[in-house]
């Protein structure tokens, strides 16, 4: 980030909640770099900023819509970078249309659409077409570029409600970084994917920066900062109800070719790119989980692996909760009835279980959700509720990774306080009494249990350092340390608990996640310190930093090259390339690797709501799509009935948006049970404009009442310049916003901001609509 | 050798009410004194301990900060003839006032001296009250916000602690002469326990204040006296007759 | 001496993360102060004597009508001439070698003078309760960690700032890098300027602030107030005197007295003549 000529930070605010990012946000001001903060409220990372512009909440693609359509018009992208490391040649299926905010192939009754449509167009041997002049009628970038003709600046304006001026201020500040050599950065947070267009608002922010050749080089990328320290290693590690360990995706029986391993591979594997390697981590995976039990002729364990049929999303499996649907769960570390969306039906919906179980460092506002102090009768609620004592990260031994992908190793500093365990340690101990349960049991219940492969050591305390050889894998006849994942294979001799790790622990005793060494390596990469996966690679596709023959595009930032005396890659960073592929050889001039087409997704036809981001509104919203009459994102699921009430304009004129503070941290669990922290923010709050304050008859500090289709919540009032309405079409729509982290338990105290939130998420990811609803503020007496 | 006897006659010279307020004033200013002087330097620090730390000197000199107030007022009330009469005399100087001064030294430090004739506040007395008065405001006016520094500006607090400081100097000063000539200086003696008693050997009144003394010898109050003070005249039976009030 | 070190505050690189309050309550082992909701997002009013600095948060609309939303890590600035240490009546307040002013809690005796002398407002009493139940106050304020100096550690709040808005060094080069830092910042704050007050001798922590003083609530121009000065320069040692002189006075008045009166034994009972 210190390399960057200018950041675009949009739906996010570092200074606040990634304060440490800040620290190399300086450093680029320092150099010279432009800091562009755009975001519904002046915040302070506003405030550390060059240009500030605002914008209405849920109007990220308009806002980015009209900056590639500048980009293009003003001829400031990245020529041959576009033409040679994107798909912007590739020709599309002559099926594609877009017509009135929809693309072709929709299905309004299933809510979804045939992506087939959208294919891009393959000569008779199979081979992609494209045109490098990108003139051709059908090529991404002509369609791209008549997609975002709409986006003209005037239109923007009126439905964003960015002052003119403001904006073409960002549009230019952050298009000059489309001159070769320069390099701008994108970073986002949940501002950007809490919404109903999440995943497209992060895809508008990839166009632009492949458009203006910002990706895989330092100071440029679309960065996420995580909403929590080790969401990259709870992600890398299957998190994702849709994912294995390592990107693998999980197997549906949605699909038939998923009834067999064989399939599965064969569905899963594409021709070209890395992933055609994919066989190689999927066996390697099985093989770590099921170890011997995992055979050729039992297709590795395959069939051990459960295959769902449906969205097992956040908000899916609380609305199978609120219809009895499902029995039990287990709450590792969080806080629902505080963090989830339309928080009092979703505690509402605990009480239909049977049992829960809740592993936290305090009692929550959730495993407490059936006690009186929660509003609850405890008489009428039949939950068997057991609180498990979690260990605190100083008092546990492990790793975490962080969103440059780093895998840090942390050791205990502390003692467990009291009975408090380690996930890992409850892990253990339930995995082994589950095992010894279904010990004698045979059938399909007890087969993948029995099967299940748990050599962690004996005792209650499992041997991490087993754990972290499983994860890198072994060859499982030797038992020797795997180098990296390029030497994984699909005839299961090798595991790998997660094939992206693979290489973080090449040999014996050299756990490369403890490398703590603070030498600058060059160009601030510091490689020793710590791992980063892949291969301890810094920047991902830096390859796309050079041009076609391998010469970094400026000398001055260079991070890899490729060095024609050696006749190899090499440079300050780890090539993210195949180091060995000299000029001439298939595929040197593709950079992304990981792309089945070696180039970067300009038009992405995998999208579940359409190839290229288009805007919708907010599931609620106070203006009319000027876009189109698709008012909302057609693709998304809908939930009806009393789980998701519905408010509309005419009772709730106002948005609202949910924040964090930089004191409290996501329920607010850890923090609010923190007494320097909470005195620094002891109250639930709303911001409000002066505008909107003087409407309302509010005054600085009033109590007030917000409210929206789900619920209230009383707050203090705090009137503030920083926030404007937002003048959209001529008028005014006003905005507020409040921090989330509040419940009523610790020591800093006040309503839930979840509880007016509603139950509707992302086309593609299911993440809630956290920022952007409606509601309507009154004072509190 | 035998030296004549001096007559015990007394007059009153004090009311009541004044020696209640003087003493009042006397034990409370040195009260105040002896809790302050820890905080005036810290070569006086070891008074803390028989104070009570700095908490019970700070208690104690608030106590005696109202009671050191309330002297005017006991005056005030219940002997206002005696206090307009003292308002008269700081107000009136003439030429033998200053001539006082000169004698006054001699006298000080043992001297020959002559007696300058005098009304019922000689003018060193009255430089005594004068500077008391005006250090008495002083010191008041400047400790109420030392007191309650969250109520007055910052300012008015922080010239209260100089001046309270420059009050505390100059009352000292003027009040170990005072103290000095009632209690030690021979001379001045009676006049001591003129002010525990309220009255004084009538040969001393007669040479220190003849104006006055003359005066209440006019209207009949006092007894005319020779210079051993016995009287020229028979004692007249209202000799200790209240003066004043 | 040993080198003279200052504390440097750049608030244009403050990101208002608030981590210098928590690190000094760590640090200093200093409880927790919830206050009322203030309706701002600054925690404390001001510094108190649980709270030794506080992250100042300030909306200021310029005289074009921008807004700037100003932050200023604010405690105490160690001035080279500090009121506090001249206003203390037991000589508790001192200057350290690095020029940090520290109150020594043995000799504070809670009197508060320092707390209404301080032209910046950063010193406050604290009430104790000792065994015996008794209360007690003494005065508290930053120390700037000279328990940490002493062990050649900086201060908490410096150590722990992220983007540099904080630097410990010699003095002379940390002056020199605010007016070189100012010069940089012109264009994005027209009124930017280096604090390090003159009128107390200059401070230990110097500022670069992006607006003038006054938009921090910082007096413009601080001194060590004069009714002070006056008090502690002349006053005091002219009120010693007095007393001293009139002491001598009364000391002398005694010895002559006894000696004449020892003289003089017979004669008139006060020594004096009456011209009658």
């Amino acid at each position: 980030m210190q390399y960057t000529d200018c950041a675009l930070i949009m739906g996010a605010n570092p200074a606040e909640n990634h304060p440490i990012s800040f620290r190399w946000l300086q450093k680029a001001k320092d150099n010279g770099g432009k800091i562009v903060s755009v975001d519904p409220r002046y915040t302070r990372t506003s405030s550390m900023s060059d240009i500030y512009a605002p914008l209405r909440s849920g109007t990220d693609i308009p806002f980015i819509g009209g900056m590639i359509k500048y980009a293009l018009e003003n001829n400031l992208y990245h020529k041959e970078y576009v033409a040679k490391y994107t798909n912007a040649s590739f020709i599309v299926n002559a099926n594609y249309k877009f017509e009135d905010g929809l693309f072709s192939g929709y299905n309004e009754d299933k809510r979804a659409y045939d992506k087939t449509q959208w294919a891009f167009e393959k000569d008779a041997e199979g081979n992609l077409v494209k045109d490098f002049t990108l003139e051709h009628p059908r090529s991404v970038f002509q369609l791209m570029k008549k997609h975002y003709s709409r986006y003209d600046v005037d239109t923007v304006v009126k439905i964003t409600g960015t002052p003119k001026a403001d904006l073409l201020k960002v549009y230019e500040a952050f298009c000059a970084t489309g001159q070769v050599g320069k390099a701008g950065t994108i970073m986002y947070a949940m501002g950007t994917t809490q919404h109903t267009v999440g995943t497209q608002n992060v895809r508008a922010f990839a166009i632009i920066q492949l458009l203006l050749g910002n990706v895989g080089l330092p100071g440029g990328g679309v960065n996420a900062m995580r909403g929590e320290s080790n969401v990259q290693g709870s992600t890398d590690f299957g998190l994702l109800y849709g994912n294995l360990t390592g990107y693998l995706n999980a197997p549906t029986s949605t699909d038939v070719k998923n009834a067999t391993l064989a399939g599965h591979l064969e569905k899963e594997t594409p021709k070209t790119g890395y992933w055609s390697n994919k066989p190689k981590f999927i066996v390697s995976l099985l093989k770590a989980w099921y170890g011997p039990n995992a055979t050729a002729e039992n297709e590795f364990g395959y069939q051990y692996l459960p295959k769902g049929n449906k969205n097992y999303s956040h908000i899916n499996l609380f609305k199978a909760m609120y219809d009895g649907k499902l029995e039990g769960a287990f709450l590792f570390g969080t806080n629902p009835v505080v963090g989830g969306p339309n928080a009092g039906k979703e505690k509402e919906a605990l009480s239909n279980l049977k049992w829960l179980v809740a592993v936290d460092l305090w009692e929550t506002e959730t495993s407490a959700f059936w006690q009186e102090e929660a509003g609850s009768n405890p008489s009428k609620i039949n939950t068997e509720v057991f609180l498990l004592p979690a260990c605190s990260s100083y008092e546990k031994e492990g790793s975490i990774s962080n969103s440059a992908r780093w895998m840090q190793y942390r050791w205990q500093a502390i003692k467990p306080l009291g009975e408090s365990k380690a996930d890992l340690e409850i892990i253990h101990e339930l995995a082994t009494r589950i095992k010894g349960l279904y010990k004698n049991e045979a059938g399909p219940t007890a087969a993948p249990i029995n099967a299940l492969y748990w050599n962690y050591g004996e005792g209650h305390h499992p041997d991490i350092d087993l754990v972290c050889k499983e994860i890198n894998g072994y060859d499982t006849t030797t038992g020797k340390l795997i180098a990296g994942f390029g030497a994984l294979k699909a005839d299961g001799t090798t595991c790998s608990g997660n094939w992206i790790y693979c290489g973080f622990y090449p040999e014996e005793g050299k756990n490369r996640a403890k490398n703590r060494d603070k030498k600058d390596t060059g160009m601030s990469l510091y490689l020793n310190w710590s791992y980063s996966w892949p291969m301890n690679r810094r920047i991902l596709y830096n390859r796309a930093s050079c041009d076609p023959n391998g010469v970094p595009y400026n000398k001055e930032k260079a991070v890899v090259w490729y060095d024609a005396v050696q006749g190899k890659w090499t440079g300050v960073d780890v090539p993210d390339f195949v180091a060995t592929r000299k000029p001439g050889d298939a595929g040197f001039e593709d950079p992304f690797i990981m792309m089945n087409d070696g180039v970067g997704g300009v038009f992405a036809p995998t999208l579940n709501d359409g190839p290229l981001p288009e805007h919708y509104e907010p599931f609620e919203s106070p203006v009319k799509n000027p876009f189109s009459s698709q008012e909302i994102n057609p693709a998304i699921q809908l939930f009806d009935g009393k789980f998701n009430e519905r408010g509309f304009k005419a009772d709730f004129p106002i948005v609202a948006t949910t924040y964090r503070v930089s004191e409290h941290w996501q329920s607010g669990t850890m923090t609010r049970n923190q007494a320097w922290l909470s005195e620094l923010v002891p109250h639930m709050y709303i911001e409000m404009s002066e505008e909107l304050a003087k409407e309302k008859g509010i005054k600085n500090k009033d109590e007030v009442i917000v409210s929206s289709a789900r619920g209230e919540v009383k707050a203090y009032a705090m009137v503030t310049k920083r926030f404007k309405p937002h003048k959209i079409d001529g008028k005014n729509v006003h905005q507020i916003g409040m921090p989330w982290h509040f419940g009523y338990k610790g020591i800093a105290t006040g309503e839930t901001a979840n509880r007016l939130t509603p139950h509707i998420g992302d086309a593609n990811t299911t993440i809630p609509e956290y920022k952007a609803f409606l509601c309507d503020v009154r004072r509190a007496d | 050798m035998s030296k004549p006897q001096k007559s015990t006659v007394k007059v009153r010279r004090f009311s009541r009410a004044f020696v209640w307020a003087h003493a009042v004033n006397a034990i409370s200013f040195f009260a105040l004194y002896i809790t302050a002087l820890p905080m005036y330097t810290e070569f006086f620090d070891w008074l803390y301990p028989v104070l009570g730390g700095p908490e019970g000197a700070r208690l104690l000199h608030r106590i005696f900060a109202v009671a050191f107030v309330t002297p005017t007022f006991i005056w005030v009330i219940f002997d206002f003839k005696g206090f307009k009469l003292w308002m008269k005399e700081l107000v009136t100087w003439k030429k033998r006032d200053l001539e006082f001064f000169t004698e006054f030294v001699k006298e000080l430090f043992g001297f020959n001296f002559k007696h300058v004739r005098q009304t019922f506040f000689n003018a060193g007395e009255k430089i005594n009250s004068i500077i008391q008065i005006l250090t008495a405001i002083l010191i008041i006016g400047s400790g109420i916000p030392m007191w309650f520094p969250e109520i007055f500006p910052r300012a008015l607090v922080q010239w209260g602690y100089l001046l309270h400081n420059v009050g505390f100097g100059l009352a000292i000063a003027v009040v170990v002469g005072h103290v000095y000539l009632s209690v030690i200086h021979k001379n001045s003696k009676p006049g001591y326990s003129g002010v525990i008693t309220g009255e004084v050997p009538a040969w001393w009144a007669k040479e220190h204040y003849p104006d006055w003394y003359d005066e209440e010898v006019a209207k009949g109050n006092f007894p005319d006296i020779d210079k051993n003070g016995n009287p020229k005249k028979p004692t007249s039976p209202d000799k200790k007759k209240k003066k004043g009030a | 001496m040993a080198t003279e070190y200052v504390k440097f505050v750049d608030v244009t690189k403050c990101d208002g993360c608030r981590a210098c309050m928590v690190a000094c309550k760590n640090w200093n082992d200093l409880p927790a102060e919830p206050q009322d909701f203030s309706g701002s997002v600054q925690s404390h009013a001001k510094t108190t004597a649980d709270t030794w600095n506080v992250l100042q948060y300030i909306e200021h609309e310029d005289s074009k009508g921008n807004l700037d939303y100003l932050f200023r890590h604010s405690a105490c600035f160690h001035c080279t001439d500090a009121a506090c240490e001249k206003v203390c009546p037991e000589n508790a307040i001192s200057y350290t070698d690095f020029g940090t002013v520290v109150i020594d809690h043995e000799k504070c005796v809670g009197c508060g003078y320092c707390v209404n002398n301080c032209p910046f407002e950063v010193i406050s009493l604290k009430e104790y309760v000792d065994k015996n139940g008794d209360k007690y106050k003494k005065a508290n304020k930053c120390t700037m960690c000279t328990d940490r100096l002493e062990e050649g550690l900086q201060p908490a709040c410096v150590t722990t700032c992220h983007t540099g808005a904080m630097e410990f060094g010699d003095k002379a080069e940390m002056i020199k890098k605010a007016e070189a830092r100012v010069k940089q910042i012109k264009d994005r704050y027209p009124n930017a300027m280096v604090y390090n007050p003159q009128g107390v001798g200059g401070t230990h922590t110097v500022y670069v602030l992006a607006e003038k003083p006054s938009v921090y609530g910082l007096p413009e121009n601080p001194k060590v107030p004069t009714s002070a000065v006056i008090w502690k320069d002349y006053a005091q040692p002219i009120g010693k005197m007095m007393i001293g002189a009139t002491t001598m006075a009364v000391v002398g008045a005694f010895i002559t007295n006894t000696i004449i009166s020892k003289k003089k034994n017979g004669k008139n009972e006060d020594g004096g003549e009456h011209h009658e």
